[in-house]
């Protein structure tokens, strides 16, 4: 694994944006793409990684069924709202399909990849991932190989749903291009695998007493929505999403495991685990070294601590962190020429299908990360 | 090889597409507009009518838009046809008053009986299925065959409430 320094193609902004509609390869200003560098990787480290993806969707799909059999108790410590136990084991055991999530793990190319968490519910950069890459690479090393059937195994998992002949309705907040960019690649590859499909803002979804509806009061019979499961069931309208009227994607038992606590019950059920890093909810002291404290709830990297010897050494900011919060073993991002990758590494229908790096200038990675492509020999 | 052998795009980039909605059919014209049970005994038996009522009053409690503020309900239905409402759970939301209702017989013999709201400017709005209907207006003849029309400035539904979690983070909800 090494990272190289390359001269990125000079049209690159109008071809992505014209020809693939990548319309959020800059974010704030900021570059988010980045194909000023991309790293290389061995054929050995991309089998260990995909290998450690596979291990770990196991593992999860595991602790998913361990959970619904211990009930109450579980759910507790995973702080799910009691109203939401029937929908999550309703679904699992109606063996709902799920559709994709994104490991984040820590890899250097020497040491096994460590899980540092699972997005298992509403995972973003699917896109640069499947298709951007994908396209830098067949442009400037089409010769090479790239650790990515993303786009191809999406199109497989829709055919595979048990939702043909409904419509599925597409959904993200308002005016955020990032997440709506994600959900309009979804519809891409749900058309492509022949469901009719629509967008729907979350804002705008209807309910009139008894089922979702669009804006033309047609019913929602299935819902993709890119926004989290305990936000919507914090919400005006969530006690209906769990009264059975509408399929939801990612199904309701992917709640035990888009959840931070996920993190501890998974070093109970595999304590020692190669591709695990010690973690806890309730005994921070029993783990070695220094220590992060991450919200139960939270996204892009708010609210993190750094502990050593339960002394805050690093902290970022955020408004997360109400319902408590999971301990995890600290280990240190590797650092590239002062760039620190985190590998996402993703499964489709929980088969192991690809990954995308992106890195950021500080060892905590934020949502002002940026994207760099990979390939390997 | 691990890489995707091709990859084609349908709605993104150059080459998107779009795609046609279609409608769905209003209701079968076929029932009558009253106001309370004496009318509805000039046309039919007291006791089908007094029974209409009940139904009607009961579909009205589910049926109903319901919305958080009285100002986006009197948007939809107008200045004074709302009313406010208690939950179960100690909160409140506004509905529009309930005015009358509709009945007639359906094909197979079957009653049919639904509730009316008060919309704007007098119109008389009948919920089915999730759409709103206007069903004639209210006024000196109010029983009458009414022409089942699609209500251009009613909504069936209320809406928002979902998103304002992410509003209150100031974000976007992919991780």
């Amino acid at each position: 694994m090494e990272r190289l320094v390359i001269e990125p193609r000079p049209d690159w902004r109008a071809h992505v944006e014209h020809d693939l509609g990548f319309v959020f390869h800059t974010i704030d200003g900021k570059p988010y793409w980045d194909e000023t560098a991309c790293y290389r990787f061995e054929a050995e480290q991309i089998d260990e990684i995909e290998e450690a993806t596979r291990e770990l969707e196991q593992l999860a799909l595991d602790l998913v069924d361990r959970v619904v059999q211990q009930g109450p108790e579980a759910y507790g410590r995973l702080r799910i709202p009691e109203a939401a136990w029937p929908a999550i084991e309703g679904s699992w055991r109606g063996q709902e399909k799920n559709l994709y999530g994104r490991f984040d793990l820590r890899y250097d190319g020497e040491a096994p990849p460590k899980l540092l968490e699972y997005n298992a519910d509403t995972p973003t950069a699917l896109f640069e991932a499947a298709v951007v890459q994908w396209d830098w690479l067949q442009a400037v090393k089409p010769e090479a190989d790239q650790f990515n059937s993303i786009h191809e195994r999406l199109i497989e998992a829709w055919k595979n749903f048990d939702i043909l002949r409904e419509r599925v309705y597409f959904s993200a907040v308002k005016d955020h291009a990032e997440d709506n960019g994600t959900i309009e690649y979804l519809r891409d590859t749900a058309t492509q695998a022949g469901i009719d499909s629509a967008r729907i803002a979350v804002e705008e979804i209807g309910w009139d007493g008894k089922q979702f509806l669009d804006l033309e009061n047609r019913r929602i019979g299935v819902l993709f929505k890119l926004y989290p499961w305990e936000w919507l069931l914090g919400e005006a309208f969530g006690p209906h999403l769990l009264k059975g009227v509408v399929r939801v994607v990612e199904p309701p038992w992917k709640m035990i495991l888009s959840n931070k606590a996920a993190l501890a019950l998974l070093w109970e059920l595999a304590p020692g685990h190669p591709n695990l890093l010690p973690a806890s909810l309730e005994q921070p002291n029993e783990i070695e070294g220094t220590v992060v404290r991450k919200p139960i709830y939270s996204r892009e990297g708010a609210n993190l601590q750094v502990l050593e010897g339960g002394r805050v050494v690093t902290e970022t900011p955020g408004g997360y962190g109400a319902e408590g919060f999971v301990y995890q073993q600290y280990v240190e991002l590797p650092s590239f020429g002062g760039n620190y990758p985190v590998v996402g590494s993703w499964v489709v229908a929980s088969q192991p299908a690809g990954m995308g790096l992106r890195e950021d200038t500080t060892p905590i990675t934020r949502d002002t990360s940026r994207f760099v492509p990979h390939f390997f020999e | 090889m691990r890489k995707s052998r091709s990859i084609r795009l349908v709605l993104l980039g150059s080459a998107g597409i779009a795609l046609a909605a279609c409608g769905e059919d209003p209701l079968p014209p076929d029932a009558k507009f009253f106001t309370d049970t004496n009318e509805c005994s000039a046309a039919f038996p007291t006791e089908a009518c007094q029974q209409a009522t009940a139904e009607a009053q009961k579909a009205a409690e589910t049926e109903a838009p319901r919305f958080s503020r009285k100002e986006q309900c009197e948007a939809e239905f107008g200045v004074g046809n709302c009313e406010t409402r208690q939950t179960a759970g100690g909160g409140s939301y506004f509905m529009p008053l309930l005015m009358g209702y509709m009945m007639g017989n359906m094909m197979g013999g079957n009653r049919f009986a639904a509730p009316v709201f008060r919309g704007p400017n007098n119109t008389a709005v009948l919920p089915n299925r999730g759409q709103m209907f206007n069903v004639g207006r209210f006024g000196a003849t109010a029983a009458g065959r009414p022409a089942f029309q699609p209500a251009s400035q009613v909504t069936a539904v209320s809406r928002g409430g979902f998103g304002s979690t992410a509003q209150a983070y100031r974000s976007g909800s992919g991780s």
